[in-house]
């Protein structure tokens, strides 16, 4: 068994958006909390453990105007900064 | 991420929070103790019914879906329920952490074991209001202190969040001192927050031998703020002497020296609550908060808790309090301190005046000033 690059939400996890234009990752169990944009929620839920940072990419351009040239290193910082905080896991996959 | 991407679909405009972030919940209309100033019993307001563990676990199921962070446990005694660790489950099922509002008395080791070994568990505040059975029992009755102190000492002993706080009134006035020196020395307590009795529930009727006179709110001032320098800050308030105290200073400060208006100042501003918190009684109606428990907004479990946050024209008309200048009160007239001023706690303004949107004339500083009181 492997990890993959495909990050999949912790299901403890609570996500609360706002009405504005932001939201909040809350961890129960450890009661970090950060918040994060309409696109951070967009790639919080592609983070099912199937899809690949590059699918997420994918996805998030498919569903934003004017993605910049930087949205991919800039997704992969999010995934990463996530994964750092435990708010992420990356699925186990069989060789 | 990047903040510049615009997404196709058009957002709603916001106001406030989609959900509240916590709640406070008075899980229990029961208690095993009668304090002489409790704001809980005695208040007309309120209805003293229990609900059953089902109505609270469709609640909290409610509460997850809304994404809801925190829930305080009130009451009454929370820890009176006898089906806490399942109401606690329901809470943690619903990925929800918790605290408790308590007399401590209740706390043993069974579930002070349970409620560590959740991890959800924010802390649990136990009230002391003295630094000995003498003064803390004047108004809590005998055997409170020993109560509260043995459920200290449980929730210490399995790693438990203590949060201890110092309600002020007639009978400790003169016992801050060894109440500071008994809980942050003796019982090694981090901190400890105070406040003091509030015209409110069965305070109203023992007003007189509770109710801090000006001599004693002048003392109690005065030696909340050397005791918190003695204690580098480990003595905090959100209400009551030591935060008048404080206020009053940088208000009395900005005045002399004409300053301008405080950023908040000039207008009810003294509670921003209702923007992301509310509050649920014993009997399930939603309020405000708990000082405001006449104010029924809806009922849980028949009224989604979302569209009354979003919708209720009370809670929307509290949350316009901020909009009310203090020039439009008589109560207010000619006085100087308008532009430092915020009009302090809806509750209180209520029970005293009979007005939620009313300054709140126990936190007067003019009306302090011409009683014979002075700005420690």
């Amino acid at each position: 068994m492997n990890q993959t690059d495909r990050p999949i939400a912790n299901p403890v996890v609570v996500l609360r958006e706002e009405f504005d234009d932001w939201a909040v990752l809350f961890n129960p169990d450890t009661a970090d909390a950060m918040g994060t944009n309409p696109v951070g929620v967009a790639v919080w839920r592609l983070m099912n453990g199937k899809r690949s940072v590059e699918d997420i990419v994918s996805k998030i351009g498919d569903s934003f105007e004017d993605t910049p040239s930087a949205a991919r290193e800039e997704i992969t910082a999010f995934v990463n900064t996530l994964a750092e905080h435990g708010l992420v896991g990356l699925e186990l996959g069989r060789e | 991420m990047p903040a510049e991407l615009k997404e196709k679909t058009e957002p709603t405009a916001p106001k406030v929070m989609r959900t509240p972030r916590s709640l406070v919940i008075e899980i229990t209309a029961r208690c095993n103790l009668r304090c002489r100033y409790c704001y809980f019993f005695n208040n007309p307001a309120m209805v003293y019914r229990d609900l059953p563990t089902g109505e609270w676990l469709s609640f909290f199921d409610e509460l997850g879906s809304l994404g809801v962070m925190n829930v305080t446990l009130a009451g009454g005694e929370p820890f009176i329920r006898e089906d806490l660790p399942v109401l606690l489950e329901g809470i943690i099922r619903n990925r929800m952490r918790f605290a408790f509002l308590s007399n401590g008395a209740l706390i043993d080791d069974e579930i002070a074991g349970f409620i560590a070994s959740t991890g959800r568990c924010e802390y649990v505040q136990v009230s002391v209001d003295g630094s000995c059975a003498e003064v803390h029992d004047s108004c809590r009755g005998r055997g409170s202190f020993d109560g509260a102190i043995r459920g200290i000492r449980t929730l210490q002993r399995h790693g438990i969040g203590v949060a201890v706080r110092v309600t002020i009134h007639r009978n400790n006035v003169h016992d801050l001192e060894g109440i500071a020196h008994f809980l942050l020395d003796e019982l090694g307590l981090p901190d400890f927050g105070t406040n003091s009795a509030g015209y409110m529930g069965t305070c109203r009727v023992n007003a007189d031998g509770v109710l801090l006179n000006i001599e004693e709110r002048k003392k109690a001032m005065a030696t909340l703020l050397r005791l918190t320098a003695k204690y580098d800050g480990r003595i905090s308030a959100n209400a009551g002497p030591l935060t008048e105290a404080r206020m009053w200073r940088r208000m009395e400060e900005a005045r002399s020296e004409g300053k301008p208006a405080f950023h908040n100042g000039g207008r009810l501003t003294g509670c921003g609550c209702p923007n992301n918190k509310i509050s649920v009684r014993a009997d399930g109606a939603i309020v405000p908060c708990n000082m405001l428990a006449h104010v029924e907004l809806g009922r849980i479990n028949r009224d989604s808790l979302a569209d009354t946050w979003q919708n209720s024209p009370a809670l929307n008309q509290l949350r316009s309090r901020h909009t009310i200048p203090l020039t439009e009160f008589e109560f207010c007239a000619g006085c100087s301190y308008i532009p430092y001023c915020t009009g302090n706690c809806p509750g209180l303004a209520y029970v005293l005046t009979g007005a939620v949107d009313h300054p709140s004339p126990d936190a007067c500083l003019r009306r302090f000033l011409e009683e014979d009181g002075a700005i420690a």
